[in-house]
């Protein structure tokens, strides 16, 4: 084979395996960016950002592509959480697409302020626990969560329960506000 | 304790069913998982995998092919190595300007001016021998800082305090582990490669004929923040920079035999095409044994020395935000902070680095 030829067959077999691992890993991509914007049309804006940074960066055939992206779109969708300007935009937004499914307004409204207030705190936590959180609540096992962060699995148990309590105590200041 | 089943260990598995503490201990640790993953729930996104892929797809295809980094992609092992080859014949030359005796192990740095001609010229250096590794590079992207430490024989990667507005947080991690290459020079190489491009090879200085320079590499780690830009032009063998690259790597040292210091630059500065300017450059270092040459295209780039972390540096590029970066030398090991990003902002990123 020349190199031209063994180039095509490389680049061919390249986007082969980068529409497997987009088939295998969207879905949970934008399950992750989605517990921490609860919007799933932003969160599937993140991870087709996240996948386009992936393919040009890295070969979809590498081992760490799962742990790559889960870590990209927490981080990615965290940094969004964190722009104050598009969260406000973003809520008025959710608030009004969901009012017209939701039945009862009001018990729309104690929704959507309990979100609000949860994405506030969890916006106020250190990168790791928060993405910990997000990741662990969007189903990702701990050994899945343990290659993300690049910790021990052995040490995602208390990373977790750190995040927790650091997540319900900022919850409680938010409330008691 | 944890409340993922499958992550709990045989023998913490057999100490839970025996043990009504830790069975309630795990039961409330559970309920607080439990209450916090109902805080954090949503409604699930429904997504059309086909129709993203498509959309992700159109994306990448209007923009033109990217050259990516091998040091990212630790599978493309054939093309890691040639691409390390590249770089080590480039650091053979660099380090054969300043190598002086027996022993090179730069402590500071200094920028010399080259221009395309001076590159050409000196890439021809490469075949005057054979590059042999005795220990070839390894490279890989890791997602921690902890893998990368521990792929670089320990060496941590340094600490940015502060990104610049508009940096991207998403970091990834690389780390290359320590490498050996020898270089023996041969007449007979050189003779056959200048006669294939008929010409006539510069006689080599007595002894230089099988006589070795061993350099070593690393071990280096680093952090990549944010994408590689596309090229602006379509020319794809540019390589535009990340957003911010922070690298710190042992300084390299080299060791030679058989050959004289005064001969083998001499030698090198005789080469067809060298420019002026370089080779008052070069004349010019004060001690090259001790000094790290950063080869600047006169075309393309300034550089001014500053003061950083106390030692002298190099600051490359300008405050326009297309690209600017810092060399130094500090302890035995050099340091880069380089990207697109402004010059001044390399400087405060690379004073804060810990």
């Amino acid at each position: 084979m020349n190199l031209g030829a063994r180039r095509m067959a490389t680049a061919k077999s390249d986007d082969e395996a980068f529409e497997a691992l987009f088939t295998a890993e969207y879905a949970r991509v934008v399950g992750i960016a989605n517990r921490v914007l609860a919007d799933p049309h932003e969160a599937e804006d993140v991870a087709q950002d996240v996948f386009i940074d992936f393919h040009r960066l890295h070969s979809a055939t590498a081992q760490y592509a799962p742990a790559w992206l889960h870590r990209a779109a927490a981080h990615a969708s965290l940094n969004r959480l964190r722009g104050a300007r598009r969260r406000q935009k973003r809520e008025v937004a959710q608030a009004a697409e969901e009012g017209d499914r939701m039945l009862d307004p009001q018990k729309q409204l104690e929704v959507n302020e309990d979100r609000r207030q949860v994405r506030q705190a969890l916006g106020k936590l250190a990168p790791k626990p928060a993405a910990a959180l997000a990741m662990r609540a969007s189903g990702l096992s701990y050994a899945e969560v343990a290659q993300a962060l690049g910790v021990g699995i052995g040490q995602v148990g208390t990373l977790l329960r750190r995040a927790e309590a650091a997540l319900r105590k900022e919850v409680t200041r938010g409330t008691s506000n | 304790m944890v409340d993922d089943p499958d992550a709990r260990s045989g023998a913490d598995a057999a100490h839970l069913e025996g043990c009504p503490e830790c069975q309630a201990q795990l039961k409330a640790v559970g309920e607080d998982a439990r209450s916090i993953a109902s805080l954090l729930a949503v409604p699930e996104a429904r997504v059309d995998v086909g129709r993203a892929f498509e959309r992700v797809v159109n994306n990448r295809k209007s923009q033109p092919a990217l050259v990516r980094f091998p040091i990212l992609r630790p599978s493309a092992r054939p093309l890691t190595l040639a691409f390390v080859a590249a770089v080590a014949a480039v650091a053979l030359v660099v380090v054969a300007f300043t190598f002086a005796g027996f022993f090179y192990n730069p402590t500071t740095v200094r920028t010399v001016p080259v221009t395309v001609a001076d590159m050409q010229a000196l890439s021809q250096l490469a075949d005057y021998g054979t590059l042999t590794w005795t220990k070839e590079p390894q490279l890989q992207a890791t997602t921690s800082a902890a893998d990368a430490s521990a792929l670089a024989g320990g060496l941590k990667p340094p600490v940015v305090s502060k990104l610049p507005d508009g940096v991207s947080t998403t970091v990834t991690y690389g780390a290359m582990s320590e490498a050996v290459a020898t270089f023996t020079f041969s007449a007979e190489k050189a003779a056959a490669s200048a006669a294939a491009h008929g010409k006539t090879a510069l006689k080599m200085p007595a002894g230089m004929d099988g006589a070795t320079l061993t350099i070593t590499v690393g071990p280096a780690v680093g952090e990549i923040y944010g994408e590689l830009k596309q090229p602006s032009s379509s020319d794809p063998s540019q390589i535009n920079l990340p957003q911010l690259v922070v690298a710190k790597s042992v300084s390299p040292t080299a060791k030679s035999t058989q050959v004289s210091v005064t001969d083998l630059e001499n030698f090198i500065l005789a080469q067809p095409g060298i420019s002026k300017e370089l080779k008052a450059a070069i004349n010019a270092i004060g001690d090259p044994s001790t000094t790290l040459l950063i080869p600047v295209p006169v075309e393309y780039a300034t550089s001014t020395q500053i003061t950083v972390q106390g030692v002298d540096g190099v600051a490359l590029g300008d405050n326009t935000g297309v690209g600017g970066g810092v060399v130094w030398v500090k302890d035995g090991h050099v340091y880069v902070v380089a990207g697109s990003i402004k010059r001044d902002d390399a400087i405060t990123i690379a004073n804060n680095l810990k």
